[in-house]
This record gives structure tokens, sequence and C-alpha cells, in this order.
């Protein structure tokens, strides 16, 4: 406290009182009386009055300065924005093109070309099927709302996991669906069906619940064999003992989006030699049935079109069009293209 | 007469010469006017009391500009910069007011 009085209670300079002490304690010195004094003076207000005014100038001036510059940055994230819109046309632009060359590429004597980019995911598919709605039990955190430290996360029973998708999804395949998307999100047969974290993951992104499955396939026919397969009592029983629920219904008619971000891979070999036990090098994650090695068995020619058995629909995915034979040396050159898939 | 004259030509230096201010003094300019006002009020306070010296007004005033200053510069330096200006301008703003409550008393007996 003693500080602040000290501030105020010394507000005037001390040199002043000094000063009239020296001239003789003479309280009339308002104004200087000689000319000397008058100059000094004068300078001294002279010299106020010019810092006064610049810093006031000075501040005047960098006004405009600075909103220059935010009208820069502005500036700049506006054109950062449409050169990122003009990118974005453009790999759209491409991707069609792309399409439309690997259309090409495929052999005139391919007639199920198109049926076989249904197939493997690449294209949009329509037709009856059934959906699946998987919804999370309630009172137990939705989505992104999901406070990790609430204890709601995985370990909470009443929420669905990675692995009981998986095991649906299989489900699905196996009961004679051609085509999944779940969220709207297409399935191939290198769709990744995983956890990270309180998310489950397909092919990497996020979902949020309610989970909606859609396949396709012969609608009441395709849900029987669900309902009787394993995973259709697998949801009974998540339905009976978590409150996980689940509704399936048929649907007359489904679209499904394409896959994105599909790369065709195959396998080229080194030894003219092709051995009949090769696998393709990336197995399936998701989709794969576990009857049904892809490319083992059953010969490509099979299994291109989309109305092929549940077991080879899968397979004809894997690993683009048809994965080439792959030698016993193990060693495979990994390749993309349209043209080299055929054997 | 030649006071008023001083101000009125400062003021006018200020405004159409506008003298090219270094940057590295550009930090320090707000902190001089206040510095420079606070001088002011002190020298108007003490014409008021009677006291009044020219070559105390002067000094005094060259040395809180060039004080002032040197204490935000000093903190710059350390890295207290803002803490240490925030500091002077209280200081000074103190002063600035109780002399300018002393002048009003002078001007209004009240």
């Amino acid at each position: 406290m003693s500080l602040l009085t000290n501030v105020m209670d010394h507000s005037l300079d001390e040199g002043y009182a000094e000063a009239a002490a020296a001239r003789g304690g003479a309280r009339d010195s308002r104004i200087p009386g000689t000319l000397r004094g008058l100059l000094t003076l004068g300078a001294g207000l002279a010299l106020v009055g010019a810092v006064v005014t610049v810093g006031a100038v000075n501040a005047h001036k960098a006004e405009p300065t600075l909103a220059k510059e935010r009208d820069a940055l502005i500036h700049r994230i506006n054109d950062s924005n449409t050169s990122a819109d003009r990118l974005q046309k453009q790999v759209q632009e491409l991707r069609r093109k792309v399409d439309s060359t690997q259309q090409q590429a495929l052999p005139s004597g391919d007639a199920d070309a198109g049926g076989l980019s249904g197939a493997v995911g690449l294209g949009e598919v329509t037709g009856p099927g059934v959906k699946l709605v998987l919804e999370d039990a309630a009172g137990t955190g939705q989505g992104g709302n999901v406070d990790p430290r609430a204890g709601q996360g995985f370990s909470n029973s009443g929420r669905l996991r990675d692995r009981d998708l998986q095991l649906v999804v299989n489900g699905l395949w196996g009961s004679g669906a051609e085509a999944v998307a779940i969220n709207g999100q297409r399935l191939t047969a290198l769709s990744a069906i995983r956890a990270a974290g309180e998310a489950v993951l397909v092919d990497n992104r996020p979902l949020v619940p309610p989970y909606n499955i859609q396949a396709i396939g012969d609608g009441p026919k395709l849900l029987t064999a669900f309902e009787n397969d394993m995973a259709g009592q697998y949801l009974r029983l998540l339905q009976e003992k978590y409150g996980i629920k689940s509704t399936l219904s048929t649907q007359k008619s489904l679209t499904l989006p394409a896959a994105v971000g599909v790369s065709l891979r195959t396998a080229q070999p080194v030894t003219p030699e092709p051995s009949p036990t090769a696998t393709p090098t990336t197995a399936p994650t998701s989709s794969g049935t576990p009857t049904t090695g892809p490319g083992t068995s059953e010969s490509p020619g099979a299994s291109v079109s989309p109305s092929a058995s549940p077991s080879a629909s899968p397979s004809a995915t894997s690993g683009g069009p048809t994965p080439k034979r792959r030698p016993s040396t193990g060693s495979a050159k990994t390749t993309t293209g349209t043209g080299a898939a055929r054997p | 007469m030649i006071a008023v004259l001083g101000l009125v030509i400062g003021v006018v230096v200020g405004l159409f010469v506008q003298p090219e201010v270094p940057d590295a003094v550009v930090p320090y300019l707000p902190i001089a006017v206040v510095a420079a006002l606070d001088a002011v009020f002190g020298g108007v306070r003490a014409m008021l009391d009677g006291i009044f010296n020219d070559k105390v007004f002067i000094v005094s005033f060259l040395s809180n500009v060039v004080v002032a200053a040197l204490i935000v510069f000093l903190g710059d330096q350390l890295g207290v910069g803002s803490q240490l200006s925030t500091g002077v301008v209280v200081v000074l703003g103190i002063r600035i007011f109780s002399n300018a409550a002393a002048i009003r008393r002078h001007v209004f007996r009240a």
C-alpha cells in the first residue's frame, strides 16, 4: 500500500520544490520571466507537442496497415479455397476419365465388364435387398458424444463393436448378399471394419450410430438365410442380453453407391509356371467368407458375374478384377492397371 | 506567448513533417506519449502552485520519456515487456490523475 500512497502523494516532480527552495522559497514564479526561460519552456512544449502528435499519427497510420494485413489474409484464404475447389473438380474429372479408360481398356470380349464393376464395388448397383439397422443400447454414448473417461466406451457392452459388425457383414455375404454398404459406404473385398479408440471404422472412416447396413440380394431369401445364419442368431443374442436393437426388413429397391478410393491391383508372375496354391497379395479383411479362399479353387471366369454363388461373390472382388496366380516362390510384383489383369 | 507558440510549432511539426519513426522505436512511442503527458501535467500543476521551473520541466520531461522507454525496452529484452509497460502506464496514469486533480482544485477551487 505504501508504494501506491507514495505514488499518489508525490505526483509532482520534487525537482520543482527543490528549485523553488533554492530560489529562496518565493512562490511567485508562475511563468518564467526571462526570455531564456520562456524559450526553454517553448522548446519543451514544442517537444511535447511533437511527441504526442507523432504518437497519434503513428497509431493512425498503423490502423490501415492492420486492416490491410487482415484483408490480405482473407484474400489468401479465399484464393486457397478457390484453388482447392478447382483441384477437387479436377480430381473428379480425372476420376471419371480413369473410369472410362478402364472400361475401354477391358477386352471387348469381356461381356461382363459392366457387371464386374458392380460386383467388385466399383460401380453403383441397384436392386432388391434387405436393410438392417443396428442401434446401440439405450443409455450408451452415441457416436462422437462419447466421453472416453465416462466408462461408456467399448467396455460398455451395450455398444456395438467392430467384431459384431464384421460378423454381421460376413453373415450377409454368406447368406447371399451381392453388395453390401454400411451407412452409405460400399464394402469391397478390400474393406476393413475396424475399431480405433471408441469409434468403429469402415475403410478408415468412422461410423456414426445407428448403423444402417444395406445388402442387395434376393430380398426374402436373403432375409431368411440371414436370420437362420449364425450372424442372425448372434444379433438376437445381442438384443436379448445387451439391448442392442436390430431391425431387419426387405426392401424392394436399394441403391448402393460405388466404393471410393479403390485401386486395381494385380499380381504378375515372375516365372512362367503358375502355382495353383497361390493367394492374392491382399487378403480380404471383412467380406471374405471363411469357406472359400479367393482365387484358390475357383476359376476367375466363374466368379465375375454379380449373381454368382454367395461364396464366389466376395472372391470375385478380391484384389482387383481377377488376381493372377502367384508363383510359389512368393515373390510377386504388384502393379496397377486394367489390361494386365487377365490371365 | 512563446510557450503557446512552441506548443503549436511542435504539433505542426508532428503533423506535417511526420518524421519517420524507426521501427525499433515504434513500440515505445505510446509509452513516451504517456510520459510526456505526465511531464506536462506536472508542469502545469507546478505553474499553478507557483513553483514552476523551466529547467526542471524540460529535464523531467526528457528523463521521463527516456526512462519509460528504457524500462519497456528492458522488459522486452527480458520477455516481460507487456507487463512492465502496464506498470509504467499505471504509475504514470496515477500521477497524471492526481496532478489533474490538483490542477482542478486550483482552477475550480473545488
